[in-house]
């Protein structure tokens, strides 16, 4: 039976999870592992110089701590995003991130977290480790797709998305031309929000404010960020 | 008021206009035909489908369409404008696009072209746009479209002869854009199974992949497997997106319109707003919109109730009435009619010209003049829409939004007549909900103008005791409503018009079709409800129903007997009925509580017979027979409460 990347990408999950909890046992890990023949896998990795061995104690060296908080950060920004965007199901939601913590690239990876204002946990509580776009953002404190509501009057959005709970919705702000890649303005919030888009003005609920989501543009300016 | 099935024209040749709400279709209409309408910027007003003849030319019918932002109705205006396109044997269209928004037109623009109609653009408002430094190239425009483009400004007639000349030059256009293949096959196949119709076979494809469901009964004649057919092609279609069709193939259109923009409108660094746009943005402002907002409605309080009410009332009823037609019919008629009988008919205590057509001439004219005058400024300003966006959290107690404030406030012009703009409201729920308070608690102008007459004279305690009795009543029934009659959320989704300085004349044609339909409305009902209580009277029934009813009058409202007579009319219409009671008032027969308590249940009675017929008009019978069930005990226990309460703390008043 041959090893692959993925088997490796799973126990060094489960050795970063069990790292949260303080546990460092091996029995450990090798108990509640879902791989076949986790031994094997521990084994290959030692080789691989991504874990350290000392009786029962096992630990992440550099090289494999670096890739386990990888996993962890695509597998826990998945959760969120399949949740809280996607709005799928716990189980779905389990089942799905599983996958994009394989297959998620380090742009894509970057993309995802500052699309979704770079949360520091994930659905259940649990730290997703910061990235280098995290740290950047700590700077410049602007995540880059955000709910029309979190825009202050004055501003201006291209709007990236409509995540609307009705059809019927989105059907009325279609033909207002309120679609991805239209440029808007917001007036006002209160009473209620009131949005410019081309010459029409439009007065629109909270509820429907909150299912827009926009990238924010300096005046007039698309490109900026 | 008409049916758009009965008004369907039958002129041989016909033309319709179109286009988005408020880009001046109604205007235009006006200046083609000489026959006006009602032209409002509120959005969705103008349900009603107009016909008229050509001013140029007799035999060409023209429709006008209410407004619209699509052709894949969305409300019951976009079906009907649809409905036209479909039904109606049209030799062209107009469709109007408003200069400043060129992007929202075009999407009914490509829409007409992929149904193969004949049609002309006329690119309204190019002043508005300019001022904004906007401009579009509209024979670019005709080029690519392949469709004659006229320039007009219809508020001050510019382009309008040029626009008669063209009628008769509508052309199909050549302009057409595809689909994602999905959408195309999935078009091509159902327009295998679809009949011929006026409309292009692609089009309707189309139509019926965006899921439309109003064009089920068009549907009819098709046999049962074809249906299955278009829906599983429907539904495969509909496999390879995530978003509905109709958005997929609404937002496909407007990238072709972002094109066809890109290439004909041009813009210029924006000038500074205008006043009037500054204006407009106060008007909406959380604080300082709240002083523009008591403004206004001091405004119109001033010149309905303290000019309409007040001084134009004392001038007729006082002067024209009193010194004038009073005493000369009366002795006209009593020289010419012998018989006592027929002269109390006539000039009686309940006669017809002295009590009818006095009250509903010199006592109600002014007040609803006046009313539908201030409306109509409000309605032309594009203040309205604004003062939906101050009320829209109040009215969320309510289980309604902003949107539903046009038909309160025309409530308070005439009920009847709000209650047929109710059917602008988008779910049912919302419907029911201001259909019943209209009818519950809403005083139009003409009970508000006896109701201030009477209680402004009194004390304003008492004044408050009233409002206060009414808003509360209102505001527990439409929270309670809100929580009993099921249905979903609702949308506040309003287009804000820009401001504009209202034209006199629009809006004294308007007013003017106002109070004719309110005469021919009202003053029928108020010769029937005299001759009922004439007849009543006559024959000793009214001293019957008035010993039968005492005990609800007299125990529960604590009210003399006579009142009866008052309430018994006020079932035909309850400002008549409250006029009844001012007549008992000024005799003397009331104080000061059992006014008010009285004023009270009569303004929780049902406005009139007619506000009735238009319930089951548009309810239908079951939920009008419910309000009825509903209305009149609810005003009595209202009545008899505030009476208890007043008496039992001996409020003085």
């Amino acid at each position: 039976m041959t090893i692959h990347e993925h088997d490796i990408d799973e126990l060094l999950e489960l050795l970063w999870t069990l790292k949260e909890r303080n546990v460092d046992s091996l029995g450990e890990a090798l108990r509640i592992s879902e791989q076949e023949n986790p031994e094997r896998i521990i084994e290959e990795m030692e080789n691989a110089a991504l874990v350290e061995i000392k009786g029962d104690k096992i630990s992440l060296t550099k090289k494999g701590d670096a890739m386990a908080r990888d996993i962890i950060r695509r597998h826990r920004l998945a959760e969120v995003l399949l949740s809280q965007i996607f709005e799928l199901s716990d189980e779905a939601v389990h089942a799905e991130a599983c996958k994009f913590e394989h297959i998620l690239g380090p742009d894509v990876t970057e993309s995802v977290c500052t699309f979704l204002g770079h949360p520091p946990v994930c659905n259940h509580g649990n730290p997703i480790p910061r990235g280098e776009c995290c740290q950047r953002f700590k700077k410049e404190m602007k995540p880059l797709v955000l709910p029309l509501t979190e825009l202050s009057p004055g501003e201006d959005g291209r709007i990236v998305f409509i995540a609307p709970k009705e059809h019927k919705r989105l059907d009325k702000l279609t033909t207002f031309g309120v679609v991805p890649g239209s440029t808007i303005k917001l007036h006002q919030k209160t009473p209620s929000f009131i949005i410019k888009i081309g010459e029409t003005d439009l007065a629109i609920d909270e509820d429907i404010a909150k299912e827009i989501y926009v990238r924010r543009a300096e005046n007039g300016d698309n490109r900026k960020r | 008021m008409h049916n758009h099935e009965k008004e369907v024209l039958r002129t041989d040749k016909k033309i319709a206009i179109l286009g988005n709400p408020n880009v001046g279709k109604s205007v235009i209409f006006g200046l083609l035909t000489g026959k006006y309408v009602m032209v409002s910027n509120y959005p969705g007003t103008t349900v009603e489908v107009t016909t008229g003849h050509a001013n140029f030319d007799k035999e060409l019918g023209i429709i006008d369409t209410p407004g619209v932002n699509n052709l894949i109705p969305m409300s019951e205006d976009e079906r009907v404008t649809r409905d036209i396109l479909l039904n109606e044997d049209l030799d062209g269209l107009v469709q109007v696009i408003d200069a400043k928004n060129l992007r929202r037109g075009l999407l009914i623009t490509l829409q007409l072209c992929e149904m193969g109609l004949p049609f002309l653009i006329d690119l309204n408002m190019g002043d508005e746009a300019r001022s904004r430094g906007m401009y579009v190239d509209s024979k670019r425009l005709g080029d690519i479209l392949g469709v004659r483009v006229v320039e007009t400004v219809a508020t001050s007639r510019k382009g309008i002869s040029k626009l008669v000349k063209s009628t008769t030059k509508t052309k199909k256009s050549h302009f057409s854009f595809r689909y994602s293949p999905e959408i195309e096959e999935g078009a091509k196949k159902i327009a295998e199974l679809i009949p011929e119709a006026r409309i292009g076979k692609r089009s309707m494809a189309l139509m019926l992949l965006s899921g439309d469901e109003s064009l089920k009964p068009w549907l009819a004649s098709l046999d049962a497997e074809a249906i299955k057919k278009i829906e599983q092609i429907r539904d495969r279609a509909q496999a390879s997106y995530s978003q509905p069709l109709n958005y997929v193939i609404t937002k496909r259109r407007l990238e072709e319109v972002h094109r066809i923009v890109k290439q004909t409108e041009s813009r210029e660094e924006k000038k500074a707003g205008s006043i009037l746009e500054s204006f407009g943005r106060l008007a909406v402002h959380p604080i300082k919109g709240i002083p523009i907002l008591m403004a206004v409605l001091l405004l119109v309080y001033w010149f309905v109730g303290v000019f309409g009410a007040g001084t134009l009332v004392d001038f007729f009823e006082g002067v024209i009435f009193n010194e004038y037609i009073n005493p000369t019919s009366t002795g006209i008629i009593e020289r010419l009619i012998p018989s006592k009988l027929a002269q109390d008919f006539l000039i009686g205590d309940y006669g017809i010209i002295t009590m009818a057509l006095t009250y509903s001439v010199a006592i109600i004219l002014p007040i609803v003049g006046t009313f539908f005058i201030a409306f109509g400024i409000l309605e032309d300003s594009g203040y309205l829409p604004r003062l939906a966006v101050m009320v829209n959290r109040i009215f969320k107690i309510l289980g309604l939004n902003g949107k539903a404030v046009l038909p309160m406030i025309l409530g308070l012009g005439c009920v009847t007549m709000a209650t047929l703009t109710a059917r602008t409201l988008e779910t049912k729920k919302e419907r029911i909900i201001v259909t019943l308070l209209l009818a519950l608690g809403v005083p139009c102008s003409a009970q508000l103008g006896v109701i201030l007459g009477l209680l402004g004279g009194l004390s304003g305690a008492a004044l408050a005791v009233w409002a206060g009795s009414v808003v509360t009543t209102l505001f527990v029934v439409g929270f309670l409503a809100s929580k009993v009659i099921p249905g979903g959320s609702y949308d506040f989704i309003m287009e804000l018009p820009p401001i504009r300085v209202p034209k006199l004349s629009n809006i004294l044609i308007k007013t003017a079709t106002r109070v004719e339909w309110y005469l021919k409305e009202a003053v029928p009902l108020f010769i029937l409800g005299t001759i009922v209580l004439f007849t009543l009277d006559i024959t000793g029934i009214l001293g019957g129903i008035e010993i039968a009813a005492s005990p609800l009058i007299v125990g529960v409202l604590g009210l003399p007997a006579q009142a009866t007579g008052a309430f018994l009319i006020g079932f035909l219409r309850r400002d008549y009925g409250a006029a009844g009671l001012f007549a008992l008032a000024s005799a003397g027969l009331m104080d000061t509580t059992q006014i008010v308590v009285s004023m009270v249940t009569i303004t929780l009675f049902m406005p009139c017979i007619a506000n009735l017929f238009i319930i089951i008009k548009e309810r239908g019978w079951k939920t009008a027979a419910g309000m009825v069930a509903f209305i009149f005990p609810t005003a009595f226990i209202v009545g008899g409460i505030l009476n208890f309460i007043l008496r039992y703390f001996e409020v003085m008043l």
